[in-house]
């Protein structure tokens, strides 16, 4: 007993040492400044105040008209993107797993192009795609004939959320595909074509085989796409600064103009302790609903 | 032992090299350092060049009339460079010396951020500007925050090759009405032209779409004491609402999409027939562009109601954040006062903003330049100037929205207005 | 007919692969043609589909701008990053996944729980503190925070499971201490994890914008990919050279996934579920 006690204080002590570099960084640079994000939402904190205020950001964000049109938007971006993305990508990776080592990594790199293109890059090309006046989109659908005016994909509030989603999606599906490829090489070969061979239906092979062993790969990328979703900034930033009235503002881009532009820092740190518990819970929820005890993480 | 040497010695050298890095210049005992920074407010000598190229002249100049002082530049854009100034400040990481506009300054100045100037504004001074709404914008109550170096009015300007093909050229002249104005654009829709936009994305620029609100059916943005928001009298509504019956007949551009910068580029790229960001600063650095794609403009104030326009205007001006050192603030004002008193720079740096001096001292900087005596002779449109009332920056942030909200057909015009209006004059009470 | 059956099914996937993959390469299209277009020619309508006559102007421009220092701060800013988060993982994945210490668990709960929340919610308070330590607006303040971000953490510990527990074992017992255990016998093996980890963390911290927005402020420290933003502001609707800029932001990137493309992909997976 006491032998043991001792092998394991011992092993202790070397495991913090390795933690200790990690541990650092992450204690001061994150936990902290969690810690700080949470109590000073509690204040009144401008260019020139700190006052205790208790409550009242909370209770003025959930009062305030802006703030629930971002939060609408940003489940908008999320439930669009998320099925999309898990649609998208399995019917990319089944398309393309089955094929040359070749083909395979050809596709990976087709769809993982705008990731690492960069976000700034992505949106300044979409945004030259999207002008009304010398965008390309607007000159081919018109020549297509399926438009007859110029369309203002960002300035007008039927299209510009739809245009940030769009662009979204390219930035979102490379991973998922990379992980859905990974996942269809190793289900069981054996199991598929003695199902073939029983004469089942391509799609009785995807439902009865292969869906329950990517189950695991598609609820991290369920989780990874929601919390992607969630924190779309730049391309709100960059193409529409939350426009046409607030119908693009998303809560990350509200938070970031009530703390940059309004110097509002409590009001913006209440809304993103709420996001993150949004966050959580929905992550959480998911882990429940779709069954995680398969994944570990 | 072994691993922690090798760990700290990667840990410490990473962090030591990325703080060297930026900080690279160590400053010599006896001089005092300080950081200016600046929008694109001066036009450089060609649209290309790199920004801040003029300013790196004055810098030269003022350092070697004194060498104790060593000024360094950072050249900041409309777009995300207030956002930067917050973070700064909030960083105490801000510059010095700040070149911009009363809007932003006087808010700086109220939340406790910027030295007081008022010192600066000698007897001497006073008198040479001689115009008291032009030394009140530079205050917040009694304290001066901004060095003023230049101003003009904001007005709009057409493609006279656009407007006469569509022979309307001689209605666009100062004192022209608001039916000149849809007799002109739509003049130029039908002749297959894109008239111009109401830009309202971003916020940049947004002072030219409050004047044209304003104007075309004599309103004000805010009232004559500037104490509340107005826009949402009757003619105000009446704009608002004309805006949206002209983008819906398409004579004029949604702009939503579009923020300032794109508006002044769209058309000096012969993209649109006019737009409605314009000053005698915007010819300027524009005037490259504008050769390129070979067009002339026709510069005129706002169209109105009456034939008599209110205008916008703009005050160039320098303000110092206090960053406790007084050293620094000194050296700050002895910069600014090379930038705006100084015999040779003051006059060179008025042109380089392509405004009037508000020195009367330095006279007529602009002698047998027709185009700009005219532009001077609008001074006498201009309109109540509310750019340091209180909220300022979160009135702004209402506006554009607003445009967004009518032309889109979210709110009508009435309601969108009286939102406004609503949202404006809380923010002002917020900011006390 | 060949060996496999052309169904409708397939036809119709070929056409929608073929649309999505032109969806997808575009945008990269335009960039690099766009790259090389004047400003008349960039807006020109009809468009030009592939620049009528090539000019370097934009680039000449684009490095009047100091982008040679942009991409230096990019370069450095990832290039630290991955190397400390390589170091502070490696170390902290293998206890995490061969010891058995106190607080073991819990250490490891927290860390996946804040991996699972946005990073961008902490950046103001984290703003704040930069602020209060003195190092906005420098390229620390960049890279201290990303070194922090526990996902190394997780994907190291990952990796480090592979690692035969005989073989440690049999290094004590030869006498090795912790230190050369880790370095000679844990190490090797998790080598493919540690290129994984170093890969995808450069790409990460390259294109980390949020971040390095609200950090930067001067103009000589801005990244390539902030100041490519500034150059949509100044620049407006001059999108030649803002294409430039998007060209040399996007290039190095592209390139170092093009090359260590296995890696990378192995780091994504690692990293999701457990092999």
């Amino acid at each position: 007993m006491k032998a043991s006690n001792k092998i394991r204080m011992r092993e202790t002590i070397v495991s913090y040492l390795f933690l200790a570099p990690a541990l650092f960084f992450f204690i001061v640079f994150v936990l902290f400044p969690m810690g700080l994000g949470i109590f000073t939402s509690l204040f009144k904190y401008t260019m020139k105040e700190f006052t205790f205020i208790g409550l009242n950001n909370y209770i003025t964000m959930f009062k305030d008209p802006v703030f629930q049109k971002s939060f609408i938007n940003t489940l908008i971006l999320v439930v669009g993107s998320v099925p999309i993305v898990v649609i998208f990508a399995l019917f990319v990776s089944s398309q393309t797993y089955e094929r040359s080592a070749f083909t395979r990594s050809f596709f990976r790199c087709v769809f993982f192009l705008p990731v690492v293109t960069g976000t700034v890059a992505v949106t300044v090309v979409w945004k030259w795609i999207y002008d009304p006046l010398s965008g390309i989109l607007n000159f081919v659908l018109k020549n297509g004939g399926i438009i007859d005016r110029n369309i203002m994909w960002l300035g007008d509030k039927k299209y510009a959320l739809l245009a940030i989603l769009i662009i979204l999606l390219t930035t979102s599906v490379g991973q998922p595909i990379i992980l859905y490829i990974a996942a269809m090489g190793n289900i069981d070969k054996s199991l598929v074509e003695a199902a073939r061979v029983d004469g089942a239906t391509e799609f009785q092979v995807f439902w009865k085989i292969k869906w329950p062993s990517l189950l695991p790969t598609t609820l991290y990328i369920v989780v990874i796409t929601t919390i992607n979703s969630f924190q779309c900034f730049a391309l709100i930033q960059l193409l529409t600064s939350g426009g046409p009235n607030y119908s693009t503002t998303t809560i990350m881009y509200y938070l970031y103009e009530k703390a940059f532009k309004l110097s509002d820092y409590g009001y913006a740190n209440a809304m993103g302790v709420f996001l993150a518990v949004v966050i959580g819970l929905i992550s959480f929820a998911q882990f429940k609903f779709l069954g995680g005890d398969d994944v570990e993480y | 032992m072994k691993k922690s040497k090798v760990l700290s010695t990667i840990l410490a050298g990473a962090m030591i090299g990325s703080m060297l890095v930026p900080a690279a210049s160590v400053s010599a005992a006896e001089t005092t350092e300080i950081t200016w920074w600046a929008f694109p407010t001066f036009a450089q000598d060609s649209v290309d060049a790199e920004p801040g190229a003029y300013e790196k002249t004055i810098i030269e100049a003022f350092e070697a009339a004194n060498p104790d002082i060593k000024v360094n530049l950072e050249t900041i854009d409309f777009t995300s460079g207030p956002e930067k100034i917050t973070a700064a400040i909030e960083g105490g990481t801000i510059c010095d010396v700040l070149f911009d506009a009363p809007g932003r300054i006087i808010s700086y100045g109220k939340n406790g951020k910027l030295a007081d100037l008022s010192d600066m504004f000698t007897d001497e001074f006073v008198k040479d500007v001689n115009n008291d709404m032009l030394l009140q914008s530079c205050k917040a109550g009694d304290t001066a925050y901004m060095y003023p170096l230049s101003s003009a009015p904001f007005y709009m300007a057409f493609n006279k090759e656009m407007v006469e093909d569509a022979g309307v050229a001689d209605l666009i002249k100062d004192g022209w009405t608001t039916d000149d104005f849809t007799t002109v654009a739509k003049a130029l829709q039908e002749k297959g032209y894109m008239p111009g936009s109401v830009f309202c994305s971003g916020q940049g620029g947004d002072q030219g779409t409050r004047a044209f609100v304003a104007n075309l059916f004599d309103s004000s943005i805010t009232d004559d004491a500037v104490t509340e928001y107005t826009i949402n009298d009757e003619g105000g509504v009446k704009a608002l609402d004309y805006i949206k019956t002209a983008v819906d007949e398409g004579y004029l551009l949604n702009g939503s999409a579009y923020a300032g910068g794109d508006d002044i580029k769209n058309f000096a790229t012969k993209q649109t027939a006019f737009t409605l960001l314009w000053g005698p600063g915007t010819q300027n650095s524009n005037q490259t562009l504008l050769d390129d794609n070979k067009i002339e403009t026709i510069e005129v104030p706002m169209p109105s109601a009456d034939g008599v326009p209110e205008l916008e205007y703009l005050v160039n001006g320098f303000c110092i954040f206090d960053n406790g050192d007084d050293a620094k603030i000194e050296a700050s004002k002895k910069f600014l006062q090379f930038l705006c008193d100084d015999a040779e720079w003051g006059p060179k740096n008025v042109v380089r903003t392509g405004c009037f001096p508000v020195r009367t001292s330095f006279g007529d900087l602009y002698e047998g330049d027709e185009r700009m005596n005219t532009i001077a002779s609008w001074t006498k449109y201009y309109s109540p100037y509310y750019n340091t009332i209180d909220g300022f920056a979160e009135m702004r942030t209402y506006w554009f929205p607003m445009l967004q909200a009518v032309m889109n057909g979210d709110k009508d015009a009435q309601t969108a207005a009286d939102e406004f209006v609503e949202s404006s004059n809380a923010s002002i009470k917020n900011a006390q | 007919m060949g060996k496999k059956k052309v169904t409708p099914f397939v036809a119709v996937s070929f056409v929608i692969l073929t649309l999505l993959t032109i969806l997808f390469v575009f945008p990269f299209y335009w960039i690099i043609t766009g790259a090389f277009k004047s400003l008349s020619a960039a807006v020109a309508v009809p468009p030009q589909w592939f620049p009528a006559e090539p000019t370097l102007e934009n680039f000449v421009t684009l490095f009047k701008n100091p982008a040679a220092r942009w991409m230096f701060n990019s370069i450095f800013i990832a290039g630290v990053t991955m190397l400390a988060v390589c170091v502070t993982a490696s170390l902290a994945g293998y206890v995490l996944a061969k010891k058995r210490f106190y607080g073991q668990k819990i250490l490891f709960s927290i860390f996946i729980f804040a991996m699972a929340l946005p990073k961008q919610v902490i950046t103001v308070p984290l703003v704040n503190m930069i602020s209060k330590l003195g190092i906005h607006n420098t390229l620390a303040a960049v890279i201290l925070p990303l070194i922090g971000w526990p996902f190394g953490i997780f994907l190291m510990k990952q990796f480090s499971e592979n690692i035969p527990g005989e073989l440690l074992e049999s290094a004590k017992i030869d006498g090795c201490n912790e230190w050369k255990t880790f370095w000679s016998i844990a190490f090797p093996i998790v080598k493919p994890g540690f290129a994984a980890l170093a890969i995808f963390t450069f790409i990460n911290t390259w294109n980390d914008y949020f971040m390095q927005l609200v950090m930067l402020a001067s103009r000589e420290n801005l990244t390539i990919s902030l100041g490519v933003a500034t150059l949509q502001a100044e620049f407006s609707t001059n999108y030649g050279l803002i294409m430039a800029g998007a060209f040399l932001a996007a290039i190095p990137i592209v390139t170092v996934f093009l090359a260590f493309q296995k890696s990378f992909t192995q780091g994504i997976t690692m990293g999701a579920v457990k092999g």
